[in-house]
C-alpha cells in the first residue's frame, strides 16, 4: 500500500462547554475555561463517582450477606 | 476515534490501524438497481435494473476480492437487493468469506419466506428505511401502505433473530416527526437507528421542498442529542451518518460509541469505506456521482482500483487549500475537511464547502445571519446526478429575505 489513509487531526473535549477544541489550546476558545484544570476536575469527579459506586456495591453485598445469615 | 478496536465496537467501526492501512472496513454494495418503491429522495433513481449488472459468477468473484482487501462488513443495498434472484448466493458467499453481511431495505416485499431464507443463508442484520410516520413515509417512499409494510418487515426480521435497525433520512417532512418515530421503532423492537440528512442527489434534487435548510441544523443537533440520550436508556442506539454534524456541544453526545471523546474526523470515503454499483463500478462512497468512479472490476482487479485509482484518493490527498467558502477558514477545517463529500458535492457542485453544518449555522446565527439554499439548476435525470444550488445569506429573523450576499 503506497499511500496511507488520512490520519485524523486530533481534538480534545472541553469539559466546561463540551465543545471540541484543538490540542494546542490552553484555554477553550468557546467558553474561555482552563482546559487542563477543567479536565482535572472532571477526572476527579469521575474517580469520586466510581469510588462511591464501589462503596455502594460493597455495602449492598454486605447487607445481602447479613440478611442471609439472619 | 479510538486507537484500539474492542469487541464492544461494531465491526464497521474503523480504528487508526484501518485508516493507516486503508482497509475498506465497510463496503456498501448496490447489487441491483431494481426497486419496488419510488422514493422521492432516491440518489440512484432506482426502479429498473441496470442493463449491465454483474452476473452471478462476477458477483461471487467480487466477494472474494472484497475479502482479500480485509473488509469486515458488506452492506447490500439497491434498488432493492432482494429483487436480485441470486442475492442469497451473494449473502452466503460473503459470510463464507468471513465477513458480516447486512441488508439495507425499504422492506416492502421482505416476506416471511424471504427473511427465513436470508437468515438461513447467514444474513446478519437488516436495516429498514422508515422516513416518518404513516402518510409521511408513504408519500416520501411513493407507495401507499409502505410504512406499515416496513414496520411488519422490522418485526419479521426480529422474529428470525437477525439484528434490526432503522434508517431514517432527516428532511423537511420527517424532522418534526423524529421524536414520535423513535417511540414507534422502539415499540417495534429496533435497537439501532441510523439517521442521515437527505442529500440533494438524484430524485432528491428534484424535490428541493424536502431538503433541510442549513439553519435547521440548529434544530437537528440538539434534537438528535436529546433522542440519543433517551434512546440509549430505552435500548435504542442512535447512529448519525457522516453527513450529520458537526461539532458544537452536541457532537460528543450524538457520536458517543464507547465514550464521549469521539467526534467527527472527516470523510472516510476511499480510506475505510468503499461503494460498489451493480455494474461493477467502484467508488469510494456509494452515494458519490460518476466523477468519483475509480474503475470497473470487469476491466481491473478490485485491489488495483482500491490502491491506485486517483478518483478514490481525494480524502487522503485533500488539504485545507482544497476547501473554499466558509469551510476554508473554519476553526475545525483541519479535522473536518468540509464534512461529507457526498453532501457538499451534491449541493455545491464540488467538494470543499458544506453548508449543512451545525457549527457553521451557529457561527452565522451569532452574527444574526443564516444561510438558505436556492436551487438554480435542475438535475439531468440520471443516477447519482445533482442540480446546482446557491447559498443565500440572509438575516436570521424568520420570514425576512434581506439578501446580504449570494455565492455558490
Amino acid at each position: 500500500m503506497a499511500e496511507s489513509g488520512r490520519v485524523p487531526v486530533l481534538l480534545r473535549l472541553c469539559r466546561g462547554c463540551r465543545q471540541f477544541v484543538r490540542l494546542n489550546e490552553e484555554d477553550c476558545p468557546f467558553c474561555g475555561g482552563d482546559l487542563d484544570m477543567l479536565q482535572a476536575d472532571y477526572d476527579k469527579r469521575v474517580a469520586d463517582m466510581r469510588h462511591a459506586a464501589a462503596e455502594l456495591r460493597e455495602a449492598l453485598a454486605r447487607a445481602r450477606l447479613k440478611g442471609r445469615d439472619a | 476515534m479510538t486507537e484500539q478496536r474492542t469487541e464492544a465496537l461494531p465491526v464497521r467501526y474503523a480504528g487508526l490501524d484501518d485508516i493507516v492501512n486503508r482497509v475498506p472496513v465497510s463496503v456498501v454494495w448496490e447489487i441491483t438497481l431494481a426497486c419496488d418503491l419510488a422514493c422521492q429522495h432516491c440518489g440512484s433513481r432506482a426502479g429498473r435494473r441496470r442493463r449491465d449488472e454483474l452476473s452471478t459468477s462476477e458477483a461471487l468473484d467480487l466477494v472474494e476480492q472484497i475479502a482479500e482487501l480485509g473488509a469486515r462488513d458488506v452492506g447490500l443495498i439497491g434498488g432493492e437487493a432482494y429483487l436480485r434472484k441470486d442475492w442469497l448466493e451473494i449473502v452466503a458467499a460473503i459470510r463464507a468469506a468471513g465477513m458480516r453481511c447486512d441488508l439495507q431495505t425499504g422492506g416492502r416485499n421482505l416476506s416471511e419466506e424471504r427473511v427465513a431464507r436470508a437468515a438461513a443463508a447467514g444474513l446478519c442484520g437488516v436495516g429498514i428505511s422508515i422516513d416518518g410516520i404513516g402518510a409521511t413515509h408513504d408519500g416520501i417512499r411513493g407507495v401507499p401502505g409502505s410504512f406499515e409494510l416496513a414496520l411488519a418487515a422490522l418485526r419479521r426480521v426480529q422474529a428470525h433473530g437477525l439484528s434490526s435497525a432503522v434508517n431514517t433520512t432527516i428532511n423537511a417532512r420527517s424532522l418534526p416527526q423524529l421524536r414520535e418515530l423513535m417511540d414507534v421503532i422502539i415499540d417495534a423492537g429496533a435497537t439501532n437507528w441510523q439517521l442521515a440528512i437527505m442529500t440533494a442527489m438524484g430524485n432528491a434534487a428534484d424535490h428541493p421542498e424536502l431538503l433541510l435548510q442549513p439553519w435547521q441544523m440548529l434544530e437537528v443537533m440538539p434534537l438528535l442529542a436529546e433522542l440519543a440520550v433517551e434512546g440509549r436508556k430505552r435500548g435504542l442506539f442512535l447512529q448519525p451518518a457522516s453527513n450529520v454534524g458537526y461539532y458544537g456541544p452536541y457532537e460528543s453526545i450524538i457520536r458517543n460509541v464507547v465514550n464521549d471523546e469521539i467526534y467527527y474526523h472527516g470523510c472516510n470515503a476511499g480510506d475505510t469505506v468503499m461503494g460498489i454499483e451493480a455494474d461493477g463500478t467502484i467508488k469510494s462512497c456509494p452515494g458519490l456521482p460518476s466523477p468519483y468512479a475509480g474503475g470497473n472490476i470487469r476491466q481491473t482487479r478490485l485491489r488495483d482500483i482500491w490502491e491506485n485509482a486517483d478518483p478514490l484518493a481525494f480524502v487522503r490527498r485533500r488539504t485545507i487549500d482544497d476547501l473554499w467558502g466558509f469551510c476554508r477558514t473554519c476553526y475545525y477545517a483541519e479535522t473536518c475537511m468540509a464534512g461529507c463529500t457526498w453532501t457538499a458535492h451534491a449541493l455545491m457542485g464540488r467538494a470543499g464547502n458544506n453548508p449543512m453544518c451545525y457549527h457553521r449555522a451557529r457561527e452565522m446565527d451569532q452574527k444574526g445571519l443564516r444561510e438558505r439554499l436556492v436551487k438554480v439548476k435542475d438535475a439531468g435525470g440520471k443516477s447519482f446526478d445533482y442540480g446546482e444550488f446557491e447559498i443565500v445569506v440572509e438575516t436570521a429573523a424568520p420570514g425576512v429575505l434581506d439578501r446580504v450576499s449570494v455565492h455558490g
